[in-house]
């Protein structure tokens, strides 16, 4: 059986025979005629299609375009149709937006809404973090803003404030095309059964497989519901990431801790994208330009396996095995990933075209711990963009062992750099360029250490 | 005078659709039956299509028919607008323009076949089945090389990627090269107007529908132009008479200026729904924007100004290498030349201007009109060499521009390039910009950047443009193949509400808002009372669409013209009903009085009067109130304005950032000041984009690099700075008679210039006078290498 229940505006759906990668965008448009929603680039970029999905994890502004309706599972969604008042009285975002004339050719429009009103019910403030997923041609922002700041004020209306609605379980047979558990136990006995199924998490990969690539993923095992999955626990000494922990739940966990790294998740994507995206998505898909592998790999992290009921524990940089190839057995998956539990020293670099919404050119992140006398006793560099995996830099990872900690080391390793890497040319960037921004990195973390002012936002490919 | 009349900030009628949901747009629409059609587009930039086996496609469930070039023999090409004569008198060459590619593709995104089916998954399923041969040939991207002997070429038939030549004022050229030759000072600079995708958010969809009872054709279609459109395709393409085509543009995502155009796509539906006797939908994905929507600029440059001892402006050269790109869209051959090199005296009061324009088939995306099309290539280059003739001088750029402006007292103002400025005080703008900008206490500000080791820069620009686009009589001498007059029909109802049919059409820019405004203030009524109806050729008179900030001067004068025609009327009506002359009724507050007297009618009394004409002077006038208008401008308009940027610049990465930016325009008397804001907020944001970070690449081979949002940086809120925005300057249009000039495309035209001014600024105080010029987009990598070199 694969059905999916969720609200929609507040009105319960049973849905029957729901193919696994349906998106949320289609299924909403073509066929609960809700055109509302739009499609400005079926690919994550543009925020046209975001709608407002509550589920036990809370309230979310996420892309419709990559959303598959399985994934809603439980869910309570409201699209743009759904934000103003039952009697028709305009949500406060929406009657700031006419004040400030935040519309012109309204295409961009119903997106700009949900992503502005989930932030206003969650009282945000940083109105252009809202918005870095969320493009428009039309308007220059400004006048976006000040309605998000002017609406700021209103009280968030009692009809935002929703309940998902309660789900019964569902059973799936043996030849479902998707399957969702609610378990770790119950995913290890299905992908074990079905290593051929194809893993969705977030979707911010996999929907593109779809909406771009045209695969076909079917049998889908999706993680969303595994509860277990989704858990950060502090161990001791260290953290410990549950593969379904989202960029943003990531984030917020982490912030306390590791606040010099936060500019990092911030940049990663955009509002929606960090939302629906997982950590274990991020390790697991084994690009070369993710985020989250450097900054992992530079705090030292161990990755946990699991198949059936073998468990594995390997170092991070270990699972990369070559571009897009990975240790990793067929029905085996990512349960989490462990860090410790704090590193005062580990900064993490992205250099892109833009600041926000932008694919790094070149990431970096290290870290270091000395001795009493200055001199470094263990030091991880790890660099993504650098290669055809995420990877350690062990040349100038030795230049600096064992040496006083200071501008001479850093330049040494700096030089060194160029026996670990032999970077490639793309359009984000030439392969020297990423080089020498390598090198600079390495520059710009001793300064930042040493509290001489440099901030993450500067560095720009 | 009513609350929402001319000269109020009134709040948008079509907002609340759009803020819920409600609006509808093309791919909305949805109609019983219809099928899907995908088009299956070149992914080589050059080559000749060897074969096309449909045959297993064909097979496929779901399929109806698939389409190659075979289909459209009975068929024309898509039509060229404008014929470009050039500098020898020769008529540009015009390649034939297909509407599936035909022999040979010329640029990845050519649509080679398209196959239409019942879901659009099946259509994009059989289009991989779709076995298509093709001998890649060499392409050639980079314009210089195409016009190299033994280049590759896009359009063999044709002979010569050399489109046309164009040189203007093709008389004055001695008389340039020898202000030259005396000049005291020559100021040279080679530049690049970087490719710009315009990417309105909404992307282009065509629905074409065939009703057979009565031989009835309907295109829905994402357009700015829908009477064009129907022109077009019907008359040129599809041989579909006009009453026989309807052409809808519902809500409108965006254009700028992409959505002006004729395109293969609308003409494919058209045609294939009669075919299939089905309804066929087709709905473009972003990617296939990227590498079939018109691209925008495109030009490389060399300009060169000539000035006396004083420091006076005496001649102006200029060579430009436009790009075509692989067909000649709809007004591609225009931009370059009408649009352009009309523009080149800028604000100032130089007396010899020549310029030649060379432009060129590539095999690239074609190139035509993008938001200020023509103008803000004009504008950038004369900007930067004005600043970089300041820089060689040693004179502040502000003061050499105002010694070279023209005086207040000049206007109007003949223009050694043809056109004649009515109105305008660039002076007074100028002094605007340095008031609101502070640019007296720029120097405290730049300090302090330079304690926190960051350089700051302000750079300035002044831009003109002619737009309210155009009188047919001159647009008809230059070449145009079409007239560009604007349309009202204003139909006042029985019970006295009104509705106005626009030619003009809205897909971002609030007519139904502010044409509601102008009848409203004319008529004395509640805005609320006026309807406004556009998009549609069904209902609306034929009118030329909106692009070139035409539609509040060409199309609201056309509705003040409709307007008047009413109120005549009405006034006739009113004097018959109150037995008075009709010279001695006034109109006020909707209300009809003998002058001096208190005998009135109301606003309804009169127009249920003209329906139920009972007592009515039936043997002069007919009965009913509904007048037509069009209006054919006698001059275009002459918005300008004087726009400040200030940056800092990080000396260790080249990031620029804008720390403000300044807009003082003219743009004549303005309707609603809150919409005129957001047209310059938003062009603004269009121009800091071309100057920091959008660009279209594509490499030797002609693949396009930046085919995503990925790739193609937009801006996003980060990016774009709160502006100070100001049009209190206003000298009022003296030819239409709202005295209005256009503020669409402004914000656009005179920011690049402005942004790349103030890096150089801030540059050239830092000690780096060796860095002259930038090409945009001034990217971090780009500035730290012209700093490092
Ligand atoms: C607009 C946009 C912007 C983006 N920006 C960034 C960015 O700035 N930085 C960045 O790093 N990435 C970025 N990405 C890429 C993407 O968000 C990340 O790779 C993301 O972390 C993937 O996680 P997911 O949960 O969405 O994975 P999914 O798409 O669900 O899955 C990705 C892959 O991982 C596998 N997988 C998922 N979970 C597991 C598991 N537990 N065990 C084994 N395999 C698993 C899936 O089978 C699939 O192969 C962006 C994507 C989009 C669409
Ligand atoms: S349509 Fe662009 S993000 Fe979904
Ligand atoms: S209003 Fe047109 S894209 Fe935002």
């Amino acid at each position: 059986m694969t059905e999916v229940s969720f609200s929609l505006n507040g009105t319960p759906v049973h849905l029957r025979d729901v193919a696994p990668t349906r998106t949320l965008l289609d299924w909403l448009r073509e066929e609960r005629g809700l055109t509302g929603t739009k499609e400005g680039c079926n690919e994550g970029d543009c925020g046209a299609c975001t709608v407002m999905v509550t589920d036990a994890r809370g309230t979310r502004a996420l892309n419709a375009c990559i959303l598959f309706l399985p994934q809603l599972q439980g869910a309570a969604v409201r699209t743009v149709e759904g934000l103003a008042a039952p009697d028709g009285t305009p949500h406060p975002v929406q009657q700031a937006l006419v004040d400030h004339h935040g519309s012109q050719c309204g295409f961009c429009t119903p997106g700009i809404v949900v992503s502005l009103a989930v932030a206003h019910a969650a009282g945000r403030q940083d109105h252009d973090d809202v918005l870095a997923g969320n493009l428009c041609r039309c308007t220059g922002y400004a006048p976006i803003v000040r309605a998000a700041q002017a609406a700021c004020a209103a009280p968030v209306p009692d009809w935002m404030r929703e309940a998902p609605p309660a789900v019964g379980r569902r059973i799936f047979t043996e030849n479902s095309s998707f399957w969702q558990p609610e378990s770790g136990d119950e995913l290890a006995a299905l992908y074990d059964a079905h290593p051929g199924a194809t893993l969705v998490a977030g979707a911010t990969d996999a929907g593109l497989w779809v909406t771009k690539g045209l695969r076909d993923l079917a049998p889908v095992i999706f993680l969303n519901r595994v509860a277990d999955l989704q858990r950060i626990e502090l161990q001791g000494e260290h953290l410990r990431i549950g593969a379904g922990v989202t960029i943003a739940e990531l984030r917020a966990a982490l912030a306390p801790r590791f606040p010099a790294l936060d500019e990092l998740w911030r940049r990663y994507a955009s509002e929606q994208v960090r939302a629906a995206a997982t950590i274990g998505g991020n390790i697991a898909n084994g690009s070369p330009i993710g985020d989250g592998p450097p900054v992992l790999i530079a705090l030292g992290a161990r990755l946990h396996l699991r198949r059936g009921d073998a468990r594995r524990e390997i170092a991070l940089e270990d699972f990369f095995l070559a571009y897009r190839r990975q240790d990793r057995a067929p029905g085996e998956f990512v349960e989490a990933v462990t860090i410790p539990a704090s590193a005062p020293n580990c900064r993490a670099y992205k250099l892109s075209k833009r600041f926000d919404q932008d694919i790094s050119a070149v990431c970096g992140a290290f870290d270091v711990r000395l001795e009493a006398d200055g001199r470094v006793a263990a030091v991880r560099l790890a660099y993504g963009g650098m290669a055809g995996t995420p990877r350690r830099a062990p040349a100038a990872e030795a230049a600096l062992l064992g040496q006083p900690w200071g501008l001479p080391a850093i330049l040494a390793a700096r030089a060194a750099l160029a026996h670990d890497f032999t970077p490639m040319t793309d359009l984000r960037a030439s392969a020297a360029y990423r080089l020498t921004a390598a090198g600079n990195l390495l520059i710009r973390w001793h300064h930042d250490l040493a509290r001489l002012p440099v901030h993450v936002r500067g560095v720009q490919a | 005078m009513p609350k929402d009349g001319i000269g109020a900030s009134t709040k948008r009628r079509e907002d609340l659709r759009f803020l819920t949901g409600k609006g509808r747009y093309t791919d909305d629409i949805n109609i019983r039956g219809q099928a899907y059609a995908h088009f299956i587009r070149s992914d080589v930039a050059h080559g000749r299509i060897v074969s096309i086996d449909t045959a297993a496609a064909e097979a496929m469930p779901g399929v109806l028919r698939i389409f190659t070039a075979a289909d459209f023999a009975g068929v024309g090409g898509l039509p060229c607008g404008w014929q470009v004569t050039d500098r020898h008198g020769k008529p540009m060459l015009e390649p034939k323009h297909p509407v599936l590619a035909d022999g040979k593709v010329r640029h990845v995104g050519d649509p080679i076949a398209a196959v239409v089916a019942e879901t659009y998954e099946q259509a994009r399923d059989a289009a991989e089945a779709v076995v298509i041969e093709i001998e890649e040939l060499p392409a050639v991207v980079d314009m210089k090389a195409a016009l190299q002997p033994g280049s590759p070429l896009v359009h063999d038939e044709i002979g010569s990627n050399l489109c046309y030549d164009w040189g203007f004022v093709e008389e004055n050229r001695a008389a340039v090269d020898e202000a030259f030759a005396r000049a005291a000072h020559v100021t040279t600079l080679d530049l690049v107007n970087n490719r710009l995708v315009a990417n309105p958010m909404e992307p282009r969809v065509a629905v074409g529908d065939f009703e057979a009872h009565n031989d009835q054709h309907t295109l829905y279609t994402t357009s700015q132009n829908p009477h064009v459109i129907r022109l077009l395709m019907g008359a040129f393409v599809l041989g579909i008479p006009e009453h026989k085509l309807r052409v809808v543009a519902p809500d409108v995502g965006g254009g700028f200026g992409s959505k002006i155009y004729h395109y293969a796509e609308e003409a494919f539906v058209t045609f294939a729904a009669k075919q299939l006797k089905r309804p066929v939908k087709w709905t473009s994905s972003r990617s296939e924007a990227f590498m079939s929507d018109a691209h925008g600029r495109d030009h490389v440059t060399r300009i060169e100004l000539a000035l006396d001892a004083d420091n006076n402006f005496t001649a102006l050269r200029c060579l430009t290498h436009a790009n075509m790109g692989a067909y000649l869209s709809t007004f591609a051959p225009c931009i370059p030349t009408w649009l352009h090199g009309t523009l080149l005296a800028g604000n100032y009061r130089t007396p010899l201007i020549y310029t030649n324009v060379k432009a060129v088939f590539t095999n690239t995306v074609p190139v035509d009109a993008y938001r200020g099309a023509g103008r803000p290539e004009a504008t950038f280059q004369l900007e930067r060499v004005v600043d970089k003739a300041a820089r060689e001088l040693g004179v502040d750029p502000v003061e050499l521009r105002r010694q070279n402006f023209i005086r207040p007292d000049q206007f109007p103002y003949q223009t050694p390039v043809a056109v004649v400025y009515d109105t305008g005080n660039y002076h007074a703008t100028m002094d605007k910009l340095l008031e609101i900008s502070d640019y007296a206490g720029f120097a405290a500000r730049a300090a302090e950047s330079q304690a926190r080791g960051k350089l700051r820069g302000f750079g300035v620009a002044h831009y003109i443009e002619a737009c309210g686009i155009a009188p047919s009589n001159l647009v008809g001498q230059l070449g145009a193949r079409a007239g560009l007059y604007e349309s009202a029909t204003v139909r006042v109802n029985a019970t006295g509400s009104i509705t106005v049919m626009t030619g003009s059409h809205s897909h971002g820019q609030g007519h139904e808002t502010t044409f509601a405004q102008v009848v409203a203030e004319m008529i004395g009524c509640d805005a609320s009372q006026v309807e406004i109806v556009h998009g549609d050729t069904a209902n609306t008179p034929m009118g030329m669409g909106t692009y070139g900030s035409r539609s509040l001067a060409v199309g609201g004068s056309a509705l003040v013209k409709a307007t008047n025609k009413i109120i005549n009327k009405a006034k006739k009506i009113a004097a018959h009903l109150l037995e008075a002359a009709p010279e001695d009724i006034e109109l006020k507050d909707g209300k009809f009085t003998v002058a001096g007297t208190d005998k009135s009618k109301s606003w309804v009394d009169i127009t249920l009067a003209a329906y139920v004409p009972h007592n009515y002077p039936l043997a002069e006038m007919e009965p009913g109130l509904e007048e037509t208008a069009f209006y054919d401008p006698s001059n275009f308009t002459y918005p300008s304005g004087a726009y400040g940027c200030e940056v800092e610049v990080d000396p260790e990465t080249g990031k620029v950032t804008i720390l403000s930016f300044t807009a003082a325009d003219d743009f004549g008397n303005i309707v609603n000041p809150m919409i005129v804001e957001g047209q310059v907020q938003g062009g603004l944001a269009q121009g800091i984009g071309q100057a920091l970070l959008e660009s279209a690449a594509y490499d030797e081979s002609g693949q396009l690099l930046t085919g995503s949002f990925m790739d193609y940086a937009m801006p996003r809120a980060d990016d774009v700075p709160f502006f100070q925005v100001d049009h209190s300057s206003c000298t009022p249009c003296t030819h239409n008679p709202l005295g209005v000039k256009g503020c669409g495309e402004a914000g656009a035209i005179g920011s690049p210039p402005a942004v790349v001014n103030a890096v150089i600024d801030a540059l050239h105080r830092a000690g780096m006078t060796h860095v002259t010029h930038i090409d945009m987009p001034l990217t971090p990598s780009r500035v730290w290498a012209a700093m490092n070199a």
